[in-house]
């Protein structure tokens, strides 16, 4: 039997299995995609803070711990005001001689205003570092007035 | 004159039926889809390091009005460390990640507080930046 154009009943059951196919790997294609689009892997800079601290410090912080503060656009190490691009530097040799974990940990206290942007520029270079992050969180207390 | 019965012979039409319920689960799979986190606006901020990361356990974002999201859900903060607890659970280290998805311009008023109860919870965090490009 030679090959050639279907005519008739045949050529109509080819055509409605080709539909049928068509759809078929259309529906596959949505499916597959949507599974990969959902899969997306994300991407993210991952941060270690042990521990929250309170602006009232107890009496066993120890002093010695590095302290960096920043405002809306500055950086101050220990007190002392650092470009941005310095403080990884600076703070690579003030934690060099420190060995113990508890020993690079960083206090960092943030003015309010600060922006995220600035502030995780601030907290990688300390991570680049060696340092480890703490964060002085100032606590509101109530002071009821009799 | 004795008319005969035409046979009515009705069939299910199968395959048309498998085509519908395929159909049905794209549609609900692409419905649970859209009900993530991508009604949501923020810009990621920009640093070093960043890296792949998992599916996170729990997503917290904070959009450019400073609202805050579990998940995809408005909340706020003050009951934030039972929240991320209580969708931690007693997931073991290294599976308990928190994506936090901050705004770049949010202040520190706001996600300071955050990442202080995400830590008091627990949670493993991420954030999630950008990479920081290169002047």
């Amino acid at each position: 039997m030679a090959a050639g154009p279907a005519t008739g009943k045949g050529a109509a059951h080819a055509a409605w299995v080709m539909n049928l196919l068509t759809d078929l790997a259309f529906n596959l294609l949505i499916f597959f995609v949507v599974c990969a689009s959902s899969s997306k892997e994300q991407k993210g800079k991952p941060q270690q803070v042990p521990s929250s601290e309170t602006d009232k410090k107890s009496a066993d912080t120890k002093p010695q711990n590095v302290e960096v503060a920043m405002t809306r656009t500055t950086v101050s190490l220990n007190g002392t005001a650092v470009p941005l691009t310095e403080l990884k530097g600076k703070l690579s040799a003030l934690l060099a001689k420190k060995g113990k974990p508890e020993e690079r940990i960083v206090e960092v206290k943030t003015a309010k205003d600060t922006p995220y942007a600035h502030w995780i520029k601030v907290t990688s270079a300390i991570e680049d570092a060696g340092g480890i992050v703490t964060l002085q969180v100032e606590v509101d207390r109530e002071v009821i007035v009799k | 004159m004795k008319f005969k019965r035409r046979k009515l012979e009705a069939v299910p039409p199968f395959v048309g039926m498998a085509d519908i319920v395929f159909n049905l689960v794209l549609f609900f799979l692409i419905l649970a889809k859209m009900q993530d986190e991508s009604q949501i606006k923020w810009e990621p901020a920009q640093a070093t390091g960043a890296k792949a990361v998992g599916k996170p356990k729990v997503s917290l974002t904070i959009d450019d009005a400073g609202k805050v999201y579990l998940n995809g859900k408005q909340v706020g903060l003050m009951n934030m460390t039972a929240l991320v607890q209580a969708e931690l659970g007693d997931s073991p280290p290294g599976e308990r990640t928190v994506l936090l998805k901050i705004h770049k311009d949010t202040l520190a008023a706001t996600f300071e507080d955050l990442i202080a109860k995400v830590s008091e919870a627990g949670g493993e965090m991420v954030h999630a930046v950008e990479d920081e490009k290169p002047q």
